[in-house]
């Protein structure tokens, strides 16, 4: 009986054996730290190469198709599947056609990973998405760990693409974006004495909040007062208790970090609050449902995003030329349509260069993009470490009119802020 | 001696088992393994719910907080020691996994103690609070990765040592029930005021089961974080609790069998429900009337009918396949309501499953899908033809 | 966290807490009458407060305050039909579930409703998410509340010296913005400017930031609180619907029937009390006040969030103010519901506000555990 005991413990470890992973992946931001932001070299990841097999090659996508996030994940879905359609449509990669397969992240970490390393089990040789940095850098690093690339949509936590030379995204980072409102803040509007608002639930929120401190108080402001809240279904939305405590340190501004869904809300009850200072925020405010939700306490106010729909690039005119006939006639809501139409196309474009369709290639080939003509500006991310320097537009929040909700104010180029 | 061998065939057995569950594993794609993993980790789960729930009658919905004391124990653990040490992974994994059952053991004692004074829907509360006080914490606390939650290199996954744990759990529950001490957390679940009156120390036994129970929810937390490679406060929430209740619910409070069981069923189904094609909104609506109605005649005709077993049996399964006419009737009517027709995706359905399962269980069979039944040696000789010496049966 | 605690805040704090409370405290009566009834945590409390929510919502939107509406001006009447729908709409919903999922249970072991009663508010939250407009967070226009002003008290008025300083510079900062505003009209845009136009920016922002700074002397001392109108009328609304309730439990016969019931159930079947009939009433009292409760927080809270998790973030507090007035009670569960809204708001003053949601629990445990009665209701020790 014992001998039986004995064997299944051997077979057990004979199987754990070869299963352990001990490969020294970095493990960024668990400190809450931001810096660094592919300036050091980045890990290879060292998995056998996937090849596409089959009568189709699989592209996946991960996307929150459910959750808090959703509008930005329907979006970044719709755009990929757009840009593989016209892949296909073009002839696809000499006649065979691209699948896009989609999983969802449900807004969530661990159904994030577990999405990717499904769409890995399917035989996937590329994955795009995600929208928020949290949901990506789990998908990275399961990514990582099997060598398939991923091209995140608008995941702009900096040390992202410190996981792995595998990893890429199609927009800034939070260590341009913060700098820029901070600059934004401090020169065009004159602002001195700011209080930023950190969302504790998000990573992302986390990481802007840092880097925008960093550049205001170096630009010679201060941060007067902090406040903190959790985003998530199961908070409530009430804040009136710490505005009350930032309006009694009297400040000019006020930072929002946090996504859409908690600044409307927080716009309003600061108003109420009698806190009558501009708000400035991240790229987390965009989309219409924070016109609603903020209501006239919205209005008015500041945030980073990534293109503009009235944009004169002759690739927004198409891309939401496209967009409107498959649509319905109406434009994309949020910008992660067109991230999500540029992470998948700049992924196929790569598709097209590299040497063979297998993962290790398509990675070879998306490092290689020089001067991808995206809908959000020119990509490149050769040399880059997956950071591609872009345009940062400041806009201003309107009311909905015929070109849409959001105004140009202002565009930063990294060159501008030095970086 | 015939004792000593059964003890031993059911050990070696059970290793073998996990030992093929590994082999098998090993032939499939990683994300299978995650799965298989998963499923041995919620067994562990259950298992060890339901010594707190249905082997000792308290009732914990905050299942989870232990599960993440233990998961965050080896996170912490992994990050501060793993390449100073230098042992073999399993060997690791072995040393984590006492480490997060202790860590979960010692908040298990602090829920446990201070709730002897309470009972049922108070302690739930009490426990749901204590999973939210632990998730805020988490969530706030630089060592613990605030909302990025920890990474934990390495990434570990081993098959075996997750349905060796499950095994242990069981047989350590199972054991428990069949010697002495277990009949005293039986007694305090039927009655605590006769069971103190016999002699039973009612507050030890009550912060026996949550210390276990706690414990092995510790212990598969440790064997979590290190099968994903990273854990956050996400992770564990309250969603996470209601599953594990509802996997203890369906199989039977008290069963050790049922809930094994159950955790693997009501794990299998929502992962099986993500590759379900998004289906309209009309039909969903359709399946939930027929729902309802199926199970408002199953319920009238278990509770009223007086005929023979075959007739009602006989009206049952007609009312099931009247439920499914229904559906398909409703299901096309409803086609042409044009505000019915968006489409949704079946893993939007998954925790709808968990909610319809304990209201239904609740209405038709409280008692759970095995109630107090339990797989035994006697009952497989049962099966196979061999009359046996009749065994004492422990639970109520 | 910012160290020091700003004692003039203090009183804003305090009315924002009994502002909240108040909305607590309307949920609190329901778990509690339910509690004193069935002896039963009705979990699906929470979920009835969502609908209500999502009930005015709907409501406002039919008013013509949807998305993408532009009804004008709006008055008592429109809060008043919004205010019954999700009143009514909650009741029907209270009393649905009791018919359906409590009452075929009432002679199984408690524990059987209570896992009926968590299996029903997970329904409601995931079904939620298919049915309510796909979970998509949404809220009430603020165009619905008519009165969007506030008041204003002064506890301490500014420092008179310091305003007098900064009037001075008014004049000053008036001029600068009058420049860089008719330069700005030969600007491109407000954000490209020419040199001369910076200058003037410069110049404008230095002028407003001096006067701004003198302000903040001057406003350093002072101890003042604002409440919107809308706030306003709220609380008098909830205490209206108090004043409603007491009369209805006090001063009928149902509600003596209700307080017979809950001293003592079977007894007071055998007096000849419709148990059946009282039950649903005392559902019908405390959904529709969670219904209530539900539409005035989400229109004169401008912007708040309501999707199918919305009960849960209230419907757990609340219940902790029932515990902490001492559940079955119902003047208990009003008290339970300000301090709790109170001590929400102490913990942002004291500058912890990340943990302002574990404060709740907290103080669960600790009433459990120092007088699990309650602060109002009467430690009993239960037989099992």
């Amino acid at each position: 009986m014992s001998f039986a005991a004995l064997a299944a413990i051997s077979i057990g470890l004979a199987g754990c054996g070869n299963k352990t992973d001990e490969s020294t992946t970095s493990s960024p931001g668990a400190s809450g730290s931001t810096k660094s932001g592919g300036a050091k070299s980045r890990p290879e990841p060292t998995a056998p190469t996937v090849t596409a097999s089959g009568d189709t090659i699989k592209i996946g996508i991960v996307a929150s198709m459910t959750g808090d996030n959703k509008p930005w994940g329907e979006d970044s879905y719709e755009g990929a599947k757009l840009a593989v359609e016209e892949f296909n449509a073009a002839g696809g990669l000499n006649g065979k056609k691209v699948e896009l397969l989609l999983e969802d992240s449900g807004s969530k970490q661990d159904q994030a990973k577990t999405a990717a390393e499904k769409l890995m089990s399917e035989g996937v040789i590329g994955i795009v998405g995600e929208v928020s940095s949290g949901n990506t850098i789990q998908i990275a690093k399961s990514a990582f760990e099997k060598n398939i690339p991923v091209v995140a949509v608008g995941a702009t936590r900096t040390d992202l693409t410190d996981v792995g030379a595998n990893v890429f995204r199609v927009c800034y980072t939070d260590d341009f974006q913060g700098p820029v409102m901070a600059k934004f803040a401090y020169e065009k509007l004159g602002l001195r004495k700011m209080a930023v608002m950190t969302d504790n639930n998000l990573p992302y929120s986390q990481g802007l909040s840092a880097s925008f401190k960093t550049m205001f108080t170096k630009l010679g402001g201060e941060i007067v007062a902090e406040g903190f809240y959790e985003s998530g279904g199961k908070q409530a939305s009430e804040y009136s208790g710490k505005l009350t405590e930032i309006k009694a340190k009297n400040p000019d501004g006020m930072f929002l970090s946090g996504y859409f869904t908690e600044v409307g809300p927080i716009a309003q009850q600061a108003r109420a609050a009698d806190l009558n200072v501009p708000l400035l925020g991240g790229d987390g405010w965009d989309s219409d449902a924070i016109l609603t939700s903020g209501g006239k306490a919205i209005l008015g106010n500041f945030f980073c995003n990534h293109y503009n729909n009235a944009d004169n690039r002759p690739q927004v005119a198409d891309f939401l030329k496209k967009w409107t006939s498959s649509h319905g006639g109406s434009e994309p809501n949020t910008t992660m349509g067109a991230l999500g139409y540029d992470a998948a196309a700049l992924t196929l474009d790569a598709l097209k260069r590299a040497t063979g369709a297998d993962s290790k290639a398509l990675t070879a080939a998306i490092a290689d993009t020089e001067g991808f003509k995206g809908v959000s500006g020119d990509i490149t991310l050769k040399g880059k470490n997956g950071n591609p320097p872009k345009r940062a537009i400041i806009v201003e929040v309107t009311e909905k009119g015929p070109k849409g909700w959001q105004k140009f104010a202002k565009d930063y180029t990294p060159d501008q802020l030095g970086m | 001696m015939k004792f000593l061998g059964i003890r031993l065939g059911s050990i070696a057995l059970g290793l073998l088992g996990c030992g093929l569950i590994q082999v098998i594993a090993n032939g499939q794609n990683s994300f299978i393994q995650l799965l298989v993993i998963l499923a041995g980790l919620y067994v562990t789960l259950a298992v060890s719910l339901n010594l707190i729930n249905g082997i000792t009658g308290q009732f914990s919905i905050g299942h989870a907080a232990f599960y993440q004391v233990g998961a965050y124990t080896a996170g912490v653990l992994a990050r501060s020691f793993f390449d100073k040490l230098h042992l073999h992974p399993l060997l690791w994994l072995v040393l984590v996994m006492i480490a997060g059952a202790i860590g979960a053991a010692i908040a298990g004692l602090v829920v446990g103690l201070p709730s002897l004074r309470l009972r049922g829907d108070y302690l739930a509360i009490v426990t749901l609070g204590f999973g939210e006080i632990i998730n805020i914490i988490a969530r706030n606390q630089e060592t613990l990765g605030k909302a990025y939650g920890l990474d934990i290199a390495p990434r570990i996954s081993s098959v075996f040592m997750v349905w060796a744990l499950a095994f242990l759990t069981i047989a350590v529950c199972r054991n428990l029930l069949k010697n002495v001490h277990g009949l005293t957390f039986l007694a305090v679940r039927e009655d605590e005021v006769a069971s103190a009156a016999m002699g039973v120390d009612v507050t030890r036994v009550k912060v026996a089961a949550f210390v276990l129970g706690s414990a092995f929810a510790g212990a598969a937390g440790a064997l979590y974080a290190h099968a994903l490679g990273f854990i956050s406060p996400t992770n564990f929430s309250m969603d996470v609790s209601f599953i594990i209740l509802t996997m203890v619910v369906l199989g039977g409070t008290g069963s050790i069998t049922g809930s094994a069981l159950a955790a693997i069923v009501l794990f299998y189904i929502p992962e099986k429900m993500r590759d379900l094609h998004p289906m309209p909104v009309s039909s969903i609506v359709a399946g939930a009337i027929a729902i309802v109605v199926t199970v408002a005649v199953v319920k009238r005709v278990a509770d009223n009918f007086r005929g023979s077993r075959r007739n009602k049996t006989l009206i049952i399964i007609g009312s099931i396949v009247g439920g499914v006419v229904i559906q398909l009737i409703f299901s096309t009517i409803l086609r042409g309501v044009p505000s019915l027709q968006q489409m949704v995706e079946g893993s939007k359905l998954r925790l709808v499953v968990f909610a319809v399962t304990l209201v239904i269980l609740m209405l038709l069979r409280p008692e759970g899908v095995f109630a107090h039944h339990e797989f035994s040696w006697s009952w497989v000789k049962k099966l196979l033809g061999h009359a046996d010496i009749p065994e004492t049966e422990m639970s109520a | 966290m910012v160290a020091g605690l700003e004692l003039f805040t203090l009183p804003q704090q305090l009315v924002n807490g009994l502002l909240l409370g108040s909305i607590y405290a309307l949920i609190a009566l329901g778990y509690t009458m339910v509690y004193g009834v069935l002896k039963l945590i009705n979990f699906a409390h929470g979920e009835v407060f969502m609908l209500g929510a999502y009930a005015a919502l709907f409501a406002s939107w039919a008013l013509g305050y949807g998305p993408g509406g532009h009804a004008g001006q709006s008055s008592i009447l429109n809060l008043a039909i919004m205010l019954l729908a999700s009143m009514s709409f909650c009741a029907l919903v209270g009393v649905v579930i009791e018919r359906f999922a409590y009452r075929p249970l009432r002679n199984q072991p408690r524990i059987a409703s209570l896992i009926t009663a968590i299996g029903l508010s997970l329904l409601l939250q995931y079904g939620g998410q298919i049915f309510l407009l796909n979970g998509v967070p949404q809220s009430i226009s603020g165009n619905v509340n008519p009165f969007p002003g506030q008041v204003s008290i002064s506890l301490r008025g500014a420092d008179k010296v310091a305003l007098a300083k900064a009037e001075e510079l008014k004049p000053a900062m008036i001029q600068t913005q009058a420049d860089l505003e008719a330069q700005l009209k030969n600007e491109k845009s407000r954000f490209d400017l020419s040199p001369k136009g910076e200058a003037l920016e410069k110049k404008a922002q230095e002028a407003k930031r001096s006067y701004d700074n003198l302000i903040d002397v001057a406003n350093a001392k002072t101890v003042g609180i604002n409440i919107g109108y809308g706030k306003i009328i709220m609380f008098v609304a909830v205490l209206g619907l108090m004043g409603i309730l007491t009369y209805l439990v006090m001063f009928t016969k149902r509600g003596r029937a209700m307080r017979a019931v809950s001293h003592d159930f079977s007894a007071s079947a055998l007096m000849g009390i419709n148990v059946d009939s009282i039950i649903t009433f005392t559902f019908i009292l405390g959904s529709s006040l969670a219904g209530a409760g539900a539409m005035m927080l989400a229109t004169f809270q401008s912007g708040t969030k309501i999707d199918p998790f919305f009960g849960m973030a209230y419907g757990v507090k609340a219940f902790v103010a029932a515990v902490l007035g001492g559940i079955g009670n119902i003047p208990g569960a009003v008290l339970g519901g300000l301090l709790m809204g109170v001590a929400e708001n102490l913990v942002d003053w004291a500058g912890f506000s990340n943990y302002r949601d574990a404060i709740a629990f907290v103080i669960l445990i600790v009433v459990l555990l120092f007088r699990p009665g309650g602060l109002l209701g009467s430690a009993k020790v239960e037989k099992v």
